[in-house]
């Protein structure tokens, strides 16, 4: 076996050169990258928090996930940058004109050309637009079509929005030996009763292992009546000026507060 | 004569030569073999005692015999280096197997090591012959030239061999103390003529968090 050595005029450009490395080729252009997500690069490239002055404008078109904005960075410049996480498989995939919603923790990285939201369903973000952006999961990721139900580990995220919803499998609790069963455990349940189901055109991105990645905080939502996951209102710090509803981004004036622990 | 089965295990073949590897992995054999512990690193006293100072401690076993030896830990990924009279840098805890013809010793890194949480040094492999690093997936090998300096993260470094230059470079500035820097407040910078290995995951430094 000989090893194959890399450098910038061999390694490819925004393509993968592992399953688990990715290679981004910045040529004076930026990209948004989590936290800690690049392992090596060549050239020049700065990296910067979400909350720099300068990168204001780009924030404002292409980030809109403000709570977790924390965990994220613009990586610019020109020169060749390898992401990696986790040794878990790493996977570019390319929207035109579309859309698509992910489990937080999968996403490493995207193009400013898309656009980063708060999905109304916890815990997942949506990408809207068009461009490239790199996901990570655990073992290679696979594409089916709805209708289908899916294990909720197993999820990644899904495409040009199928209606996702939950499914319970209630036929094992049936009569009193299958009550016995769902309270007490004994003769065993499957494992699998409760699952996600997808109805609607679109595309489910799954991962080929139940092993989840860990989560990634993308926030809390505004407490509002009608938002899912609000919860009963309490406006606490952080959330921007009580009642507008808006979450604030880090960088903005009124933020010096927090920043010196006011 | 090392060799790869699947890219989680080491195959040894030996002909009463030796090889020295992690202690306590081996995971099978075949044939006659001696496994015999090595106490501090197998460089005698001096080595032991460099090795107790500079947190580079290695447990390292010789075996030696006739046969098929199979090495593996943890189910890393294993990459295979070989020396030709140059000189490789790794950390001790990547170093699962070198032929006996190699040396080991430790050296003196500088604040690079300090960043990463393993200490000030590193371990040194020089001379002709096999080594078998680990890594938490597969290694990327980069080539460093005079041209093309190379940047990476102290947490997904394993190893590099070569003439290079190694400074430690910071990204700190005021934004990092407001909690807002840009999440790769440290790098090790490499420049020379040399290849560096790099690994798809990152350890936990103490400057992850920056």
């Amino acid at each position: 076996m000989t090893v194959q050595v890399l450098d910038p005029a061999t390694l490819p450009a925004d393509d993968n050169v592992n399953p688990y490395t990715f290679c981004v080729e910045l040529k004076g252009s930026q990209w948004f990258l989590q936290k800690g997500k690049m392992i090596a690069y060549y050239g020049q490239i700065e990296f910067n928090g979400i909350g720099h002055g300068a990168l204001d404008r780009l924030v404002r078109t292409s980030f809109h996930s403000p709570l977790h904005a924390g965990d994220w960075v613009v990586a610019q410049g020109s020169g060749k940058m390898l992401l990696a996480d986790r040794a878990f498989d790493v996977n570019s995939f390319d929207l035109d004109e579309g859309n698509l919603t992910i489990r937080a923790g999968n996403l490493l990285a995207y193009q400013p050309s898309l656009a980063l939201k708060q999905s109304i369903v916890p815990g997942f973000l949506t990408l809207i637009g068009t461009g490239k952006f790199v996901a990570a999961s655990s073992g290679p990721v696979v594409f089916m079509e709805p209708p289908l139900r899916v294990d909720p580990q197993a999820l990644v995220g899904w495409a040009d929005c199928p209606s996702p919803c939950h499914h319970y499998d209630h036929g094992y609790a049936r009569g009193v030996i299958g009550g016995l069963r769902a309270l007490t455990g004994i003769g065993g349940s499957s494992g699998e009763e409760h699952q996600f189901e997808f109805v609607g055109a679109g595309t489910v991105l799954l991962q080929s292992s139940e092993a989840l990645m860990p989560e990634q905080a993308t926030g809390a939502v505004p407490h509002e009546p009608g938002v899912p996951g609000g919860g009963p209102g309490h406006a606490s710090g952080g959330h921007g000026p009580l009642g507008s509803g808006m979450p604030r981004m880090p960088g903005q004036l009124g933020d010096l507060q927090r920043r010196f622990g006011l | 004569m090392f060799r790869l089965q699947g890219s989680k295990v080491l195959a040894v073949e030996m002909t009463g030569d030796s090889v020295r590897a992690k202690n306590g992995s081996m995971v099978a054999y075949d044939g006659e073999m001696a496994f015999k512990k090595l106490s501090g690193g197998g460089e005698g006293l001096r080595g032991m005692v460099t090795r107790r100072l500079t947190g580079e401690q290695m447990t390292l076993m010789e075996v030696k015999g006739r046969g098929t030896c199979w090495f593996a830990d943890r189910a890393s990924e294993i990459n295979l280096v070989t020396l030709q009279g140059d000189k490789l840098h790794v950390e001790a805890s990547n170093l699962l197997a070198t032929d006996a013809g190699l040396r080991t010793g430790t050296t003196f890194t500088g604040l690079r090591g300090a960043s990463q949480g393993n200490g000030l040094f590193t371990t040194t492999v020089e001379g002709h012959g096999q080594a078998a690093l680990l890594s938490d997936g597969p290694a990327v090998v980069l080539r460093v030239s005079p041209q093309y300096p190379l940047s990476v993260d102290p947490g997904a470094y394993v190893a590099h061999q070569g003439n290079l230059r190694q400074t430690l470079q910071s990204g700190v500035t005021f934004r990092t103390f407001l909690g807002e820097g840009g999440g790769e407040a440290f790098q090790m910078r490499f420049e020379g003529d040399g290849l560096v290995y790099v690994q798809p995951s990152e350890r936990n430094t103490v400057a992850g968090d920056v």
